[in-house]
C-alpha cells in the first residue's frame, strides 16, 4: 500500500503530495485540509511517538478512502504534516508554530507526552487554532483556561483509580499501597490521584516515593518499597521505568499481591523485554482491544484491530496509545463536519459541544477540554497476553489474584 | 543495619557498571584529550550486539561479551583512524562537535535498524539471586561487577605490561617525545580509542541484561562516565574503578533518602563532583601531572 509504506518511512512531506495527488472522486473535492503534528520520532519518547503516529496514520488511510472530510457536501482531502521534535517539549512548540505559520496547518494534532502537549497548547492558544490531542493527560495542561486544546483521553488522576477500584473488590482484600512515581507532572498527578482516592476505598498508602523521570536504575526505590511490605506496588512513570521496577522487584524479591504500573505494561515491548516476568502485572489503560463500545461512525473495535494488524502486521494488537491517537483524529473530523466549516473558531466551538461514541468510547469534553466521561479499564498480562480484567462489564478475563511470589513462578 | 548492608550492595553492584563505562571513557580522555560524547552510543552498540546474538542464536549474554569487545575495538579503531585522528590536535570545541556528531549518527543508525522498541536480554537466570539473611544479592549484577573488575584489570595489564600499552602511556606522557622514539602516533591513537570502545562494548553487553535498552539509552552513560572519571581521577584505571563504585554508592544512598530524595540523586552526585574538583582537582585517587 502506497500510504502504508510512506507512513512507515515517516516522510511526511511526501505524504502531503501523495494525498493531494490521489484524492479524486465523483463528488466535489474541496481544498486539502492540512493537519500538523510534531512528534518525537527520535529521542527518548520515540517509541510512544511512533505509536501515536500509527494511530494518526490509520485514520488518515481511512479518511482518504472516504475521499476526505465532508464539509457541507464538499469532500476535503486530508494530509498530516509531521515534524520530529526529538522528544523535546521546547522543540515541539517551535515546530508547532512552524506548522501554523509556514505550513499553514488548518488544525493541530497533539504531540506525545504531557510536557510537549503543555508547551504546544500555549502555541495553539496564541494562534487560536484548535489542537486535539491524545497523549497529554496531565490536568495541569487543562487548568490554564485554554480554549483551543482538547484531550480525548481520561485525565492523569484517573489512570490508576481503576486498579484501586478493582483492588477493593478482591478477596482477600489488599490494604496497603506503596506508591512509586517519576517526578514529571503527569506521573505526579497519577500518583496524587491514588493518594487522594485510595483512602475512600479503604486502602492506605504507606509509602510514597518520587524518583527522577527517566531513571533506569530503581533498585534502591524498590528496596524502600520492600521495607514496608505492601500488598500493592503501584508505579506511576513510563515504559522504561516500569521495566526497571519490575526487574528490580524480581532481583530484590519484592513480593506483593498486585503490581500495577500506569504506563508501560500495555505495550508489546514490556512483554518482549521481560518475557515471563511480565506476567501478573496490571496497568490502567485508556482502551484495550477487548472493550465493547458501540461506535456511531468509523470502525468497530474488531474492525479497528483488524485494520491495524493489516497495516502493521508485525506489531500485534494495537495498544491504547494507538487507539487514543486515532480517536483524536475522529474527534477533530466529527467537529469539522458538525461545524460545516473550516473556520478554526467554529470548529473549536463544535469540539466543545462534541458528544460522540466511537470504538474508543465516549468522546466528550468538560469545560476545561479534557475527556472525563470515558472510564479507564484495567488490564493484566496473563501468560504473555493482555487481558481486560476490570470493570467486569468490559472484561474478558478474571484477575489472576494474588500475584504468586517470585520463588513460586 | 540490613538495610544499610543492602544499600551498600546495591550501590557497589550499580557502581561496577559505572566503572566499566568509565574506564574506556577515561582512557580516551586521558590519552587523546578527547571527551568522547559518542561513548554512550558505543555502549549501546555493544548492548544491541549482545541482544542480537542472544535473540538470534540463543548465545548466553556473558559469552557475547568477548565478541562485543572485539567488534567494538574494530569499530573504535576504524573510527579513530578514519575520522577522529583528523581533529586530535584541534581545539577542544572541535572534538566536542565531532564526537557529538558521531553520537547523533550512531543513534540514528541504531534507530533505523532496531527502531525505538525497548529491548532487554532476559536469560533464564535473570533476576535470580542469593539471600544471605534478609540481604539479597542478585546474580546478574554480581557477575557484572566481576566482569567490570576483570575488564579494568585487563586494561591496566595491557597498559602497563604490553608494548602497545606502554606506547599509549608514552604518547599520553609526551606526544612529541613518543614520536621521536619511533612510536606510530596514528596507530597508537587508534588502538587507544579501540580499547576505550571495547570497554564500552562490554559495558553495553552488561547493560543489556540489567535494563531495557533503546537506541537513545546511552546518553545518560556518557554523562555518568564523565562524573565517574572526575570523581576517581584521570589517568589511572584503578582510580576510575574507585570513582565508579563511589558513584554507585552515592546514587544508592541518595535514592534511599525518604520522600523525594531520589529526585536529587543526580544533583547530589554532581555536587560531590564539584566538591572534588574544588578540593582535590586530581580526583580521589588521581595524581597531579
Amino acid at each position: 500500500m502506497k500510504f502504508g509504506k510512506l507512513g512507515l518511512l515517516g516522510i511526511a512531506l511526501v505524504i502531503a503530495f501523495a494525498c493531494g495527488g490521489t484524492s479524486s472522486s465523483g463528488t466535489t473535492t474541496g481544498s486539502t485540509i492540512v493537519l500538523g503534528a510534531p512528534l518525537g520520532l527520535t529521542g527518548s519518547l520515540s517509541k510512544e511517538s511512533a505509536l501515536t503516529k500509527e494511530g494518526y496514520d490509520l485514520w488518515l488511510d481511512w479518511i482518504t478512502k472516504q475521499g476526505g472530510i465532508n464539509v457541507n457536501g464538499v469532500k476535503h482531502p486530508v494530509t498530516i504534516k509531521y515534524y520530529d521534535d526529538t522528544s523535546s517539549a521546547n522543540q515541539s512548540a517551535v515546530l508547532m508554530q512552524k506548522l501554523i505559520t509556514e505550513d499553514k496547518a488548518n488544525f493541530l494534532l497533539g504531540p506525545y507526552g504531557s510536557a510537549a502537549t503543555a508547551t504546544d497548547a500555549a502555541i495553539a492558544e496564541q494562534n487560536q487554532i484548535p489542537m486535539v490531542e491524545a497523549n497529554g493527560a496531565a490536568q495541569s495542561i487543562f487548568n490554564q483556561g485554554y480554549k483551543y486544546t482538547f484531550g480525548v483521553l481520561s485525565p492523569a488522576n484517573k489512570y490508576l483509580q481503576g486498579v484501586v477500584d478493582m483492588a477493593a473488590t478482591l478477596n482477600p482484600k489488599p490494604t496497603t499501597i506503596a506508591m512509586l512515581s517519576a517526578d514529571d507532572n503527569f506521573s505526579l498527578e497519577v500518583a496524587q490521584g491514588v493518594i487522594d482516592y485510595a483512602p475512600t476505598k479503604g486502602l492506605q498508602v504507606v509509602l510514597f516515593k518520587k524518583y527522577k523521570n527517566g531513571a533506569t536504575n530503581l533498585t534502591a526505590e524498590v528496596q524502600a518499597a520492600k521495607a514496608v511490605n505492601p500488598d500493592i506496588v503501584l508505579n506511576s512513570g513510563h515504559l522504561a521505568e516500569a521495566i526497571a521496577i519490575n526487574k528490580a522487584a524480581k532481583e530484590q524479591k519484592l513480593n506483593a499481591k498486585i503490581f500495577a504500573y500506569s504506563v508501560g505494561p500495555s505495550t508489546p515491548d514490556f512483554i518482549n523485554s521481560l518475557a515471563a516476568d511480565a506476567n501478573f502485572v496490571y496497568d490502567g489503560s485508556q482502551w484495550t482491544p477487548q472493550v465493547k463500545y458501540q461506535p456511531q461512525f468509523f470502525y468497530t473495535v474488531a474492525q479497528y484491530v483488524a485494520a491495524y494488524k493489516q497495516k502493521y502486521p508485525t506489531e500485534g494488537d494495537p495498544d491504547y496509545h494507538v487507539a487514543e491517537s486515532t480517536a483524536a483524529c475522529l474527534a477533530l473530523q466529527r467537529a469539522i463536519e458538525n461545524a460545516k466549516s473550516l473556520d478554526p473558531t467554529k470548529v473549536r466551538d463544535a469540539l466543545a459541544a462534541l458528544d460522540v461514541t466511537t470504538f474508543y468510547g465516549q468522546i466528550k469534553f468538560d469545560s476545561r477540554g479534557i475527556n472525563i466521561y470515558k472510564p479507564m479499564v484495567v488490564e493484566q498480562i496473563q501468560n504473555g497476553v493482555h487481558h481486560t480484567v476490570y470493570p467486569a462489564s468490559v472484561a474478558d478475563a478474571q484477575p489472576m489474584y494474588p500475584t504468586p511470589s517470585w520463588d513460586q513462578r | 543495619m540490613t538495610d544499610f548492608v543492602q544499600l551498600v550492595i546495591i550501590g557497589l553492584l550499580a557502581g561496577g557498571i559505572y566503572a566499566v563505562v568509565g574506564v574506556g571513557f577515561g582512557l580516551v580522555w586521558g590519552v587523546l584529550n578527547i571527551v568522547n560524547l559518542a561513548h554512550g552510543a558505543l555502549v549501546i552498540v555493544g548492548a544491541y550486539l549482545t541482544w542480537q546474538l542472544f535473540t538470534s542464536f540463543g548465545l548466553d549474554p556473558f559469552l557475547t561479551l568477548p565478541l562485543d569487545a572485539v567488534a567494538l575495538f574494530a569499530l573504535g579503531y576504524l573510527l579513530q583512524r578514519s575520522l577522529i585522528n583528523r581533529i586530535v590536535r584541534a581545539p577542544l570545541l572541535f572534538t566536542f562537535l565531532l564526537t557529538f556528531g558521531v553520537n547523533l549518527i550512531a543513534v540514528n543508525i541504531l534507530l533505523l535498524i532496531f527502531k525505538s522498541d525497548f529491548r532487554s536480554v532476559t536469560p533464564s537466570y535473570s533476576g535470580q539471586g542469593m539471600e544471605l539473611g534478609s540481604v539479597v544479592i542478585p546474580y546478574v549484577p554480581l557477575a557484572s561487577l566481576g566482569v567490570s573488575l576483570l575488564v579494568a584489570a585487563a586494561l591496566a595489564f595491557v597498559l602497563n605490561r604490553t608494548r602497545a600499552g606502554l606506547a599509549i602511556l608514552a604518547v599520553a606522557a609526551d606526544r612529541d617525545a613518543a614520536q621521536l622514539v619511533g612510536i606510530d602516533l596514528r596507530h597508537t591513537y587508534a588502538v587507544t580509542f579501540g580499547l576505550g570502545a571495547a570497554c564500552a562494548g562490554v559495558a553495553g553487553g552488561l547493560i543489556a541484561m540489567i535494563q531495557a535498552i533503546t537506541p537513545t539509552a546511552g546518553e545518560p552513560y556518557t554523562l555518568q562516565a564523565f562524573v565517574v572519571v572526575i570523581l576517581g581521577g584521570l589517568g589511572r584505571v584503578s582510580a576510575t574503578v574507585v570513582g565508579g563504585l563511589a558513584f554507585g554508592l552515592i546514587e544508592a544512598f541518595a535514592q534511599s533518602i525518604p520522600g523525594s530524595g531520589s529526585v536529587f540523586a543526580n544533583a547530589i552526585a554532581f555536587g560531590l563532583m564539584v566538591l572534588v574538583l574544588v578540593t582535590r582537582p586530581q580526583g580521589l585517587l588521581g595524581r597531579l601531572r
